[in-house]
């Protein structure tokens, strides 16, 4: 008797811990369900619209996210480089290539709750495509650390992860059918300051 | 001992169906989506800054840091709300939630007649009302229609340097959503 009243005790909790716990796993990982990857470079398409999958509107539930239209534009997130190692704040990464069809777009360096990294100073962690110099071909090649660098200069700081984040707004790669053939910059890592 | 492996299969079968339960239950019980925090900041049709910009931390996350932005909250089954705002700003886009948290429509400046934000919220059946007889002041303003009740609506301007700071904070600090009657 007793040991039936284990079993089914152990088959409850189970159930309800195992349960609870791979969700909110789920929700927590930045790379899951309905994600597109380009690259080093994730995206959410659908987050936030009414045919998102179930995932996406749990996380937009949970986390008070307000999805970017597709009118508006669509946010690229990379969590780690070329290498395929986590991107971190104490290293200097260089990002280089062409970028999509846009009215412009916006680069920051975020923290692990994608807000963008405080770097104490007058200049922000983040930089556009209105203010870039670009090379001849009409790429631009980004210096992404906390010392300065000449030509386009992305200041980061403090130590830990980092993510980047690439805004495109007005762009017609918002619409699914553009996302096929799209190339994004790659993020190649020139060292650390360990 | 295969009982005890008995109860074990059980308890993951049952992980299962708790797992999808839990992730169809989280958007009706959560008290955390963006319409929560824009409650317990501000009041229907009032206008709050999403940003830090404004000061405190920001309501909403994840808005891009050259980015401001602004919120209200509306009910369609009160009237069609009307948002406005004056001036010049180099990018403004708005987006329409529904009480969820799902953009059902978005749009931007290229869309504005002469780039001026003047925009009406109603749903279809107050829209077949206003076609009836479209009053003269609202000719220039984008219609958008929303099958829903309870919504946000969020606006959106880029800020290209710290010059355009002033210029795109008064944006968004004179723009209104009102409650429209018809």
């Amino acid at each position: 008797m007793l040991k039936n009243a284990f079993l089914t005790l152990l088959s409850l909790a189970i159930a309800v811990g195992g349960g609870g716990a791979s969700v909110w796993y789920a929700l927590k990982l930045q790379d899951g369900v309905g994600a597109i990857r380009i690259g080093q470079w994730t995206a959410f398409p659908d987050i936030g619209t009414p045919t998102a999958d179930p995932y996406s509107k749990a996380r937009v539930a949970r986390e008070g996210v307000l999805a970017l239209g597709q009118a508006e534009g669509l946010s690229f997130i990379a969590e780690r480089d070329s290498g395929g190692e986590q991107l971190k704040r104490q290293c200097a990464y260089k990002i280089a290539g062409g970028f999509p069809t846009a009215r412009f777009w916006t680069l920051y360096a975020a923290d692990q709750s994608l807000g963008v990294v405080e770097t104490g100073k007058p200049r922000p962690a983040a930089l556009q495509s209105y203010q870039v110099l670009r090379q001849a071909d009409n790429s631009v090649v980004i210096s992404v650390g906390s010392r300065p660098a000449s030509g386009n200069w992305l200041l980061t700081s403090g130590a830990g992860k980092m993510y980047l984040v690439l805004t495109f707004y007005d762009t017609p790669i918002a619409s699914s059918t553009g996302l096929s053939d799209l190339t994004l910059p790659q993020i190649q890592k020139v060292g650390c300051n360990a | 001992m295969r009982s005890l492996l008995h109860a074990v299969l059980l308890g993951l079968l049952g992980a299962g169906i708790v797992h999808i339960i839990v992730l169809l239950l989280v958007p009706e019980f959560s008290e955390r989506d963006a319409w929560s925090r824009l409650a317990m900041a501000s009041d229907l049709y009032k206008m709050t800054r999403l940003d830090a910009e404004a000061g405190g931390a920001p309501v909403v996350k994840s808005v891009d840091p050259l980015f401001y932005a602004a919120a209200c909250r509306f009910d369609l089954a009160e009237g069609m709300v009307r948002v406005k705002a004056p001036g010049k700003v180099p990018f403004w886009s708005i987006s329409v939630y529904d009480r969820g948290g799902h953009n059902i429509y978005s749009f931007n400046d290229h869309s504005a007649t002469a780039g001026v934000l003047d925009t009406v919220v109603l749903t279809p059946a107050q829209m077949i009302e206003v076609r009836k007889d479209l009053p003269e002041e609202l000719q220039g303003a984008i219609f958008v229609e929303a099958p829903i009740e309870e919504g946000v609506f969020v606006i959106r301007s880029f800020v290209p340097d710290d010059s355009w700071k002033p210029i795109v904070s008064r944006f968004l600090e004179q723009s209104s959503c009102e409650l429209q009657d018809f």
